[in-house]
């Protein structure tokens, strides 16, 4: 089922939610609503189910404009943050009751419900209450009920955030392989990028209820058009900092107090052009310490995360985060010299934020 | 290694801290000795302080007497509990050293509060009324053995050898007279009637305060204390709260011990039922036979009909207070609507209205309900669905804030998830939501049933002349008109309306049970 929203805004009473929101979904897409908390996308989510009516724009399912059509008459799935089963039902009953609304005859609704216990892998509980089951079994439930009147669209609302981090793993592999397998329309909210880079075919950004950026992990991490876009999506994030371009004889170089480093000149030409200052982006990986090197700056903190080492370098007032091989054993304190990678540098325009580099 | 060195030194110090006997004995008496000045302290803030307060603006209570009177009673037992409980933590390790600790305690504060007594002349030395005689019981009466030199009854003129036979007109005994004694104020008179040498006579005494400050008295009281000791040396903590309990509901439970009694029985004295010539016995079902043949005391009655009223009531306010109360409950919960806020405070203020000013002018409009074809036979004046109706009134404001708090305690995400899965918005409600607050409907319609079921002065008002009444009004005119009134029938009665409670209780309560231990479960 192909999505549409136009011109999307929902405002509860003065205070809005979602603002002028346009996204087109393709059918069989998997799309990831991705944004710090409050940033609107749960309320696009729950206006796509129908629980909030838009306040203006348009809303398609196919051809259909669903505004106002009731949740319970637009054949979608729903998984919630808190699995929301009945509590009262056992999981037989959980799963057969979006069938039982549809009066679906009781031989087809046992046959479906145990099909669908069977690939979600909760086939022995079915006559379980949720409260004796674990986190992970009630997810599988409450997946299941989404799966069994075989919806056009599957919407998540940060399913796995109260799962435990090895079971998320586990359950994002599944997720995804399921969804790819049944060619579902599925919109999947999370304000976890690593789930949304992972699981989506394509990110919608959100942030202080407006879209900011739609399009696939790749682009959002190589190609990122905001500097919001650029400090949400990757982890650990982009390093910031505010330089001035300048070009003499045809070589680019950035420059603030006594850091001067220089840029290709495909991506250094667009920041020069720009009349002051500007923000410089840079990632983790594309800083590396060296024995000697552009910039030499002292080590403030080292966290270490197993498989690499989480440093931050301070270089007289600027600050930077970088990935270091565990091997090498930097120490808090140690004077240490910077190499700078400029082949992936972004440029940021300081007051509209948009990337230099990427024009919309 | 560090560690090792941890635990060593921790065991040594716990080998250390084992106290000596000594300090167990001076903690022992610290802790009883700072409960004793409490109380004490309690005991002149309330008679000194509180008091005076009160009676400074002229009101007369007897409250703080009363709280002085117990602090200063209960501490004694205070002070053994404080000490012997120090000894309770050797109770099962070294039994012999509990008993000693505790018993030397409770004997040295048990002296130190006899010193006290003595000297202040109070509890077991306090002066009580007496006539200053040593008198003996004999068959002819009460024979004066001895009369002290310059007490009061010598100066009334009573003499060795006179025997007492009757205080007035009454005929007494020796334990007769001195309980009318005791119960005496000082300088009051007792007109004495005696036997001197055959002769009938009779003088008056006059009562006197004596303090006779004997010690023999000290020995019952320590008898008394070294038991009290020994008991709270050995009982079982978790019995504490139990026998707290019982002894907090001994009072109530004795009135239904009556209750249960006298209705098995032509008459009570007390809690022993007797038969005609006060001999214990006498148990009959006539009590109940009479309300099944209904006739008592020649009042003619049906106790069918007056039966299915009071069911008719109480079933019909249960269903309908669930009913509205859910409903209006949810939608105060779940919707948004003007003059919800204004709806929700109202409500509040209706619960608090004082529903007996509204009886007349409820009377007025029930009367004018009444006349009107069709709806009067229903909920007019003088039927059962007009009481009902004004029952449910009163008892909504209640049911719709308890409900709307259940409904608050529900995940919005529920509803959601229902109406996702393709439910409509009622069935939302009546399928997911409802069963999710299961303890609250069940609480809200024992509190509806119970009310329609014991309800008075509603029936009573509104079916005021008529032949309709339920139990409680059946009860009230089973008193007001069989003279002499017969309480045992009355208890009777009272019993019978209980029954359906009990029942709906028994069933009730697993049902709660079952809701508690598994229901709603998981809901998270």
């Amino acid at each position: 089922m192909e999505i549409r929203i136009d011109n999307l805004t929902k405002k509860f009473g003065e205070v809005v939610g979602v603002e002028d929101l346009t996204l087109h979904i393709d059918d069989g897409e998997f799309v990831a609503f991705l944004g710090p908390s409050g940033c609107g996308k749960t309320t696009t989510l729950l206006t796509l189910a129908g629980i909030y009516k838009p306040t203006e724009g348009l809303i398609r399912f196919g051809e259909r404009i669903v505004n106002q059509v009731q949740p319970k008459d637009r054949n979608i799935g729903m998984v919630f943050q808190s699995y929301a089963l009945y509590p009262h039902m056992t999981v037989f009953q959980n799963i057969a009751y979006p069938l039982k609304l549809k009066k679906t005859p009781k031989n087809l609704q046992n046959e479906s419900v145990r099909q669908v216990a069977g690939v979600m892998g909760i086939g022995d509980l079915l006559d379980r209450r949720p409260g004796q089951l674990s986190g992970g079994q009630q997810q599988r439930v409450a997946l299941g009920r989404a799966l069994v009147k075989e919806p056009d669209v599957l919407l998540f609302d940060e399913p796995l955030s109260n799962l435990d981090a090895r079971l998320r793993l586990t359950m994002r592999g599944e997720i995804k392989h399921l969804q790819k397998n049944l060619g579902i329309t599925s919109i999947y909210v999370t304000h976890d990028q690593v789930e949304a880079m992972t699981m989506a075919d394509r990110i919608a950004v959100m942030s202080g209820g407006r879209l900011q950026a739609f399009d696939t992990p790749e682009e959002l991490y190589d190609r990122p058009k905001t500097q919001f876009v650029a400090g949400f999506v990757g982890n650990p994030p982009m390093n910031f900092i505010d330089v001035n371009v300048s070009q003499s004889d045809g070589a680019y170089t950035a420059k603030t107090g006594s850091i001067r480093m220089t840029v290709p000149a495909a991506r250094g030409a667009p920041a020069a052009e720009h009349a002051g200052a500007v923000v410089m982006g840079l990632r983790p990986e594309d800083i590396a310490i060296a024995s000697e090197g552009e910039v030499a700056g002292e080590i403030f903190v080292v966290e270490p995360l197993g498989r690499e080492d989480l440093i931050d370098v301070r270089v007289g007032e600027h600050s930077f985060i970088l990935l270091a091989n565990t091997e090498s054993r930097h120490r808090a304190g140690e004077r240490v010299a910077l190499q700078f990678d400029m082949s992936q540098v972004q440029f940021f325009d300081p007051q509209s934020e948009r990337s230099l580099l990427w024009r919309q | 290694m560090a560690r090792a060195e941890l635990f060593a030194s921790s065991k040594v110090k716990t080998d250390e801290i084992q106290p000596t006997l000594q300090e167990d004995f001076v903690e022992a008496l610290k802790l009883a000795g700072i409960s004793i000045v409490v109380l004490l302290v309690a005991a002149f803030f309330f008679s000194a302080v509180v008091g005076p307060f009160f009676a400074l603006g002229s009101v007369e209570e007897t409250v703080t007497d009363v709280l002085t009177r117990l602090a200063l009673l209960i501490l004694p037992y205070v002070a053994y509990i404080s000490a012997a409980s120090v000894a309770r933590r050797y109770t099962f390790r070294a039994t012999s050293r509990a008993l000693g600790l505790a018993f030397s305690c409770a004997i040295l504060i048990y002296a130190l509060i006899s010193a006290g007594h003595y000297l202040l002349d109070y509890g077991v030395f306090a002066p009580r009324p007496s006539l200053q005689m040593t008198l003996s019981q004999t068959d002819a009466g009460i024979r004066i053995d001895e009369v002290a030199p310059g007490g009061a009854a010598e100066t009334a003129g009573m003499l060795p050898g006179d025997v007492i036979t009757a205080i007035r007109r009454d005929p007494v005994d020796l334990a007769a007279f001195n309980k009318r004694l005791g119960q005496s104020e000082l300088d009051a008179p007792l007109r004495l009637r005696f036997l001197r040498d055959g002769e009938e006579m009779q003088e008056t005494a006059r009562v006197v305060l004596v303090s006779d400050k004997e010690l023999g008295v000290l020995l019952p009281g320590l008898a008394i204390v070294l038991v009290f000791t020994a008991i709270i040396v050995f009982l079982p903590g978790h019995w504490a709260p139990y026998i707290a309990l019982v002894g907090l509901l001994f009072p109530l439970l004795i009135g239904y011990f009556w209750v249960i009694v006298a209705t098995f029985s032509y008459r009570t004295k007390g809690l022993v039922p007797l038969d005609g010539n006060d001999n214990f016995g006498g148990f009959t079902l006539k009590n109940w036979e009479s309300i099944f043949a209904g006739n008592i005391a020649g009042l003619e009655f049906n106790i069918w009909p007056i039966l299915m009223t009071s069911m008719a009531i109480a079933v019909l306010m249960t269903f309908v207070v669930l009913l509205v109360s859910s409903m209006a409950g949810y939608a105060l919960s779940r919707m948004d609507f003007p003059g919800r806020r204004f709806f929700l405070s109202f409500t509040l203020i209706l619960h608090g209205f004082p529903a007996i000013t509204l009886l007349i002018p409820i009377f007025i409009v029930l009367l004018r309900m009444g006349e009107t074809p069709i709806i009067g036979d229903l909920i007019g004046f003088n039927t059962v669905g007009g009481i009902a109706m004004v029952m449910v009134a009163f008892q909504l404001p209640l049911g719709v804030w308890l409900m709307k708090g259940f409904f608050d305690n529900i995940p919005w995400d529920m509803e959601r998830s229902a109406l996702i899965d393709g439910a409509s918005r009622f069935r939302a409600y009546w399928e997911i939501l409802l069963p999710q607050i299961r303890p609250g409907l069940l609480a809200l319609g024992i509190f509806a049933f119970i009310g329609g079921w014991n309800a008075y002065i509603i029936p009573a008002t509104y079916s005021i002349g008529t032949g309709l009444s339920n139990l409680p009004v059946f009860l009230n005119e089973l008193i007001d008109e069989t003279a002499p009134v017969d309480w045992n029938q009355v208890a009777a009665v009272g019993l019978f309306q209980l029954i359906p409670i009990f029942i709906f209780f028994i069933f009730a309560q697993e049902y709660l049970l079952n809701i508690y231990a598994g229901g709603t479960k998981g809901s998270s």
